[in-house]
């Protein structure tokens, strides 16, 4: 975020100012939280677990002699009488990207230390985030009514479903963790936690507003990664 | 939070004011460090046993917790190359022995010693210990999540151990757990014992995932006053950079551990192809064994750097502080340990020259292995140099230090014949490679780590540890190891193949029956020396001598904690501040040899110092 | 541009640029939708959903998850260790095609023998 005063430094910017951070005493990034520093590297690492399930993916799917089934065709929906693609991952976007921008606002809200209006937004993508992995378990319902199993499938490649219910199994896990976050935290905040600076229950480390700016990178990571799924599992 | 941050400002101005000669005047002094940005870290002391000893929030404690579990665990794989060893030595001592139970001490033995004990002694064990001691903190940043890695990894452990006792026993298809023979039917522990390994892996790299953050924050986010990136001890160096790689390449073990775990329980076939099993065709089909080989190798390659980084840095500090040098290249060692880090996720299918892969791999692969050798040696000659014309103590540390520089080298030179493809492709699978890896990740950093554990006792129990019985420690393992591994490269040229529970009546083994004896007798003794180690702590902790403060006379924070053994919040009323590298020994001009990290500027005006 | 940096001596950012962002993730999700709906293939289908994709997670990282506002030190820190993902993508890439390659020449073309 913006540049915090700090007593007998100055700031730069650019790579002159990261060259003159690397170099500094006590902290490299200047003036970042701990624990965001913590969830950012552990976003990193995180990143390179979902990057290697896709470069599996993409090894399985780009060598297998068997078609691969139309993406397109397998996710659509039919609805009023007409066939239309992808109706469902599309919907599925949208909700995401609405708690996504949620989110962001109610980082924004409590860094300016409105409790009302950032519990608010808080429980909001909560429940976006709900109703997406509600709408992920209609998908998977829908998908093994239609014989599609982890080991087979009726369209192509068996590989298919392997891929698919991992993956998409993979990121529903971070989404439901994320959920249950949302609402311990959207408690966290109406009860004035951040406020009074109460002790965590298993930490016992006070609380600050900052932790809802470190759940807000973890909500944008797991959109972040639907974004990849959605243009290689279900466009590509 | 702000106005906490407002208080300790105030009390850090009125610190540094003191520093720069009680003036407040803002010209900068020579002795000028610039106050504290970060407020005094909120610890949480345990008050009973169970939160001072077991559920334990103090990075040392948690240290040591690392180190003892990993010993264990060290102990069980040493006792499995002694199994092995008898076999092949003397296989009609060892009629109890099926082939089964070859295999699945062979697969044991390197998994616990690459991850278990190896991985978790020096990041888990290590890096608890040291880093927040050598950047000047007061604990780890997130005090909690540590102590939960620990007992994930202990968790990993016990899973891993309790596969000795299920069903069809630990699993058996090579520490790498290439599929598709894995999972199949005929491999030894092919039911629960894979299935636990599994989970064990996953486990630990949880679990790891937490002590790493905390490592990686703490190094870069809560170093004391004037403790620049640059003015770290190498230790801190080497063991932040294998963090980082940790961070990055267990992902890919995480993610084939899944993988396979639904290869083994739903039949999915990520990486099982079409088999014939005893004439029946499998329900698997079309998946690709290679891809589990990749995934494999991108964690197994920089796994290896993250075992030899951490012996890399621990040793500089050693041959510095023992040779009464400053250590030669500081800033070349530094960006070295980082080169090769980086370096380490570009060569990992140089372990699969003969795998089937892409042809045009190996020219890539061969050429960024060599290229990661040139880092490497950049270090060897840095610590050759610091020995040079030093004032050499040839104490036990010292010994081991030396020892760890000739078979690291040794180590790598095979290495420069194994990273080329038409001469691997000859070797590979023969006693030569396993020659290889345990010259360049098995014994040398093992070296390192006796040679630490000399080091760094009188600071972690305050007592002495024997002379005489390190001297015989080492000694009995220094040339025990070449006894064993010298003759295995010779094994390994005439063709020997690896990880065979016999070698029945092939001409070219009857030349070796007499060596693969004589290198069972040398893996007895070199295995039973390791004791000398245990008996010597027994023995030091009930009657050694008092070590006091500083017994080394060694620059680096860790030797000047408000008591020792350091007590939890490391240093007392005020943490140090930091005016220099950990390396200004010898200094021309200077009264002692050696200048701590916090002396001051002003007090060695008229040395020759490094400006650091 | 020199707008957003005038704000960084403020600790919060003007709503407006969220809702912005917001705004312009939905309409690039709709056009990566609309790939679809049209049926376009081949290149012009590859090219325009890595471009869409790349637009939406780079938004994103700037502005949801603040990037753009942080100091060189994290973003570098963040970003280059893409690199060794970008080399396990291209090597991959060339992996998956000798597979295919040998599946074909072996099980289909039935290899060398005649």
């Amino acid at each position: 975020m913006a540049d915090p005063k700090i007593e007998g430094y100055q700031f730069k910017p650019g790579f002159k100012g990261m060259a003159s951070d690397t170099g500094s005493d006590q902290t490299m990034f200047k003036g970042v939280h701990w624990g965001k520093a913590m969830m950012w590297i552990f976003l990193l690492s995180d990143t390179f677990v979902f990057s290697c399930f896709l470069i599996s993916y993409m090894k399985g799917r780009g060598s297998t002699l068997i078609d691969w089934p139309n993406p397109s065709e397998v996710f659509g929906l039919h609805v009023f009488g007409v066939d239309v693609p992808l109706l469902l991952i599309a919907i599925m976007t949208f909700v995401l990207i609405t708690s996504s921008g949620t989110m962001a606002l109610a980082v924004k809200y409590g860094y300016e230390k409105n409790r009302k209006m950032c519990g608010w937004l808080i429980l909001a993508t909560a429940i976006g985030g709900l109703t997406f992995v509600g709408m992920q378990a209609f998908e998977w319902s829908k998908l093994i009514h239609e014989g599609v199993r982890p080991w087979e499938n009726p369209f192509g490649a068996p590989q298919f479903g392997s891929f698919f219910f991992m993956i998409t199994g993979f990121h529903g896990t971070h989404v439901s963790i994320g959920v249950i976050f949302l609402f311990i935290y959207a408690y966290k905040v109406f009860a004035g936690h951040y406020d009074n600076k109460k002790r965590g229950w298993f930490t016992s480390m006070k609380g600050d507003y900052v932790e809802i700016e470190i759940l807000g990178l973890y909500w944008h990571f797991v959109d972040l990664v639907w974004v990849f799924i959605f243009a290689f599992f279900y466009l590509w | 939070m702000s106005e906490e941050q407002d208080n300790n400002k105030v009390v850090y101005q009125a610190q540094s004011s003191e520093t720069m000669g009680g003036s407040a005047s803002p010209s900068p002094d020579m002795d000028y460090v610039r106050p504290a940005e970060i407020p005094e870290q909120d610890l949480y002391h345990g008050h009973s046993f169970i939160t001072k000893w077991v559920f334990c929030q103090d990075a040392k404690v948690i240290g040591v917790q690392y180190f003892l579990t990993a010993v264990f665990t060290g102990i069980v794989g040493l006792i499995l190359s002694w199994l092995m060893r008898l076999q092949l030595g003397f296989p009609e001592a060892a009629g109890f022995m099926t082939a089964e139970h070859y295999y699945q001490f062979v697969t044991m033995h390197g998994m616990i010693m690459v991850v278990y004990f190896l991985t978790a002694l020096f990041l888990g064990g290590f890096g608890n210990y040291l880093i927040p001691l050598m950047v000047g903190a007061r604990d780890m940043v997130f005090p909690y999540v540590n102590m939960i890695s620990f007992w994930m990894f202990f968790i990993a452990v016990a899973v891993l151990m309790a596969s000795f006792f299920v069903p069809g026993g630990p699993t058996g298809a090579g520490w790498t757990l290439y599929p598709p023979q894995t999972i199949l039917e005929g491999t030894p522990g092919s039911g629960m014992g894979i299935l636990l390994m599994l989970i064990s892996l996953s486990l630990f790299v949880i679990g790891f995932t937490m002590g790493g953050l905390n490592y990686l924050i703490t190094v870069l986010q809560a170093r004391t006053r004037g403790m620049t990136l640059m003015r770290m001890p190498l230790t801190v160096w080497g063991i932040f950079t294998a963090t980082v790689l940790a961070m990055l390449a267990f992902p890919a073990l995480l993610v084939s551990a899944i993988m396979m775990t639904l290869d083994k329980i739903l039949g999915t076939s990520f990486f099982m192809p079409t088999i014939i099993q005893a004439g029946e065709v499998l329900e698997y089909g079309g998946g690709s064994p290679i891809l589990f080989q990749h995934l494999f190798w991108f964690f197994g390659h920089p796994e290896v750097y993250i075992v030899a980084l951490p012996a890399f840095g621990i040793v500089s500090d050693l041959i510095s502080v023992h040779s009464r040098k400053n250590i030669f290249g500081y800033r070349m060692m530094v960006w070295a340990i980082v080169g090769i880090g980086a370096l380490s996720f570009f060569v990992w299918a140089h372990h699969m020259y003969v795998s089937g892969m892409n042809p045009w791999f190996g020219f890539f692969f061969a050429t960024t292995t060599l290229i990661i050798a040139v880092p490497t040696a950049m270090k060897v000659y840095n610590w050759i140099l610091t020995l040079w014309r030093g004032n050499i103590r040839l104490n036990t540390v010292m010994l081991w230090c030396l020892g760890f520089i000739v078979t690291f080298v040794n180590g790598g030179i095979t290495g420069i014949f194994l990273g080329n493809v038409s001469v691997d492709v000859p070797l590979s699978d023969t006693y030569f490679v396993i020659a290889h890896f345990h010259m360049v990740m098995g014994i040398a950093p093992l070296m390192v780590i006796m040679g630490a554990v000399y080091h760094w006792f009188p600071l972690v129990s305050g007592k002495m540890l024997d002379e005489g019985l390190g001297k015989w420690h080492f000694w009995i393992t220094f040339l025990g190891a070449y006894s064993i591994y010298f003759p295995m490269h010779y094994l390994g040229f005439i063709g020997v193949p690896r990880r065979y529970f016999e070698m029945y009546d092939s001409p070219y083994m009857a030349s070796a029956t007499g060596m693969n004896e004589f290198i069972s007798m040398a893996a007895f003794i070199v295995g039973a020396a390791q004791f000398i180690l245990i008996y010597n702590i027994i023995k030091t902790l009930k009657t050694g001598k008092k070590a006091g403060q500083n017994p080394w006379k060694a620059n680096s924070l860790e030797w000047y904690t408000s008591t020792v053994p350091p007590e939890h919040g490391n240093f007392g009323e005020r943490l140090p501040v930091v005016h220099r590298w950990p390396y200004d020994f010898s200094v021309p001009g200077a009264k002692e040899d050696f200048i701590p990290q916090t002396t001051p500027p002003s007090e060695v005006v008229h040395t020759k110092v490094e400006k650091t | 541009m020199t707008d957003i940096k005038e704000k960084e001596q403020t600790s919060t950012h003007k709503i407006g640029i969220y809702l912005w962002i917001w705004g312009l993730l939905f309409v690039l999700s709709f056009f990566s939708y609309m790939v679809d709906w049209y049926q376009f293939q081949g290149f012009l289908r590859w090219s325009l959903i890595l471009i869409f994709m790349f637009l939406k997670a780079g938004l994103i990282m700037a502005f949801f998850m603040h990037l753009f506002w942080e100091r060189y030190a994290l973003v570098n820190v963040l970003l280059w260790p893409m690199t060794a993902i970008a080399c396990f993508i291209f090597l991959m890439v060339a992996e998956f095609e000798y597979t295919l390659f040998s599946r074909a020449f072996y099980f289909v073309v039935g290899g060398g023998v005649q």
